[in-house]
């Protein structure tokens, strides 16, 4: 394997560039897919039946509370790369860590709010605006999920390995993932909350 | 201490945080429609570049025409399946 010194661990072989590109063009299909849930939202979000329209149902402070979790992780997150390119393991250790406990405090928050759209009787079933609301957002919390999983066992990996061409490049992929989850919610917040808001 | 946190990535944090402020504009104040949805497709779009160019290092990428192509074409792909789905499911092409 050579390893080429030049640029980042994690692009340092020619399997590691690959292995970057491959997720790329896999996120444009997760764009791809994003596309289709926000399709069915915009086309049902007026669609509520007996149950609460967007207005009635969205509040902001919890909105605001999981953006900012989530934008502080991808600014964690960041900074645990750039930690990695530094080659300093236990500051990105620190830093990836942070990430994953703002992405399960996002987590907690959303499914508090879950439980509280339930309770006032907004299920997934109540209305096409409720069903295609439920099926966007849990999609996204379904990706935060297994994000935690997938970040939680690569910070094993570090810590067993250090930063090797194959730990360094798994690192930075995580990085694009989480960041690409950031993206998707600021439109989240943006076109489903603060619109519904509006 | 202080190389730790770069100065672009802060930088970029609070500016992200301040477009999230000025999101909220279109929530606070009584805006129009159209005035509330351009501001909430402007400061969304400059919040994913942000995260695009600086945190995702789209730049430094040797390949990054490559992946600017892929961008552009997934885009692409998600927009036509947006508003196709709304040009033919909401806005009613057929019904005048």
């Amino acid at each position: 394997m050579k390893i080429d010194h030049s640029v980042p661990l994690e692009y340092s072989t020619e399997e590691n560039k690959m292995k970057i590109l491959g997720f790329w063009i896999f996120l444009g299909a997760e764009i791809a897919l994003f596309s289709t849930l926000f399709a069915v939202y915009f086309t049902l979000q007026t669609n509520t039946n007996v149950g609460p329209s967007a207005s009635d149902l969205f509040h902001l402070s919890p909105v605001m509370i999981e953006t900012i979790l989530l934008l502080s992780s991808s600014f964690t997150i960041g900074l645990g790369v750039h930690a990695m390119r530094l080659g300093l393991k236990k500051p990105m250790m620190t830093f990836f860590g942070i990430t994953l406990v703002l992405g399960a405090a996002f987590l907690g928050v959303e499914v508090y709010e879950f439980v509280t759209y339930v309770g006032e009787g907004a299920t997934i079933q109540t209305s096409g605006f409720l069903s295609a609301l439920f099926t966007l957002l849990g999609t996204h919390g379904l990706h935060v999920t297994f994000g935690l999983l997938w970040g939680g066992s690569i910070l094993l990996q570090i810590k067993k390995r250090g930063f090797t061409p194959e730990t360094a490049n798994k690192s930075f992929i995580f990085s694009l993932y989480w960041h690409f989850l950031d993206v998707v919610w600021i439109f989240i917040f943006s076109f489903v909350y603060l619109k519904g808001l509006m | 201490m202080k190389q730790l946190f770069p100065a672009q990535h802060v930088l970029g944090f609070l500016f992200s945080l301040l477009l999230t402020l000025v999101a909220l504009v279109t929530v606070w104040f009584d805006l129009s429609f159209a005035a509330g949805l351009t501001i909430l497709v402007v400061t969304a779009i400059v919040q994913a570049s942000l995260q695009l160019f600086l945190f995702m290092h789209v730049k430094e990428n040797a390949e990054s025409k490559t992946l600017y192509m892929n961008i552009l074409y997934a885009l692409f792909v998600g927009l036509v399946t947006i508003f196709g789905t709304l040009f033919t499911m909401h806005w009613g092409y057929m019904v005048k």
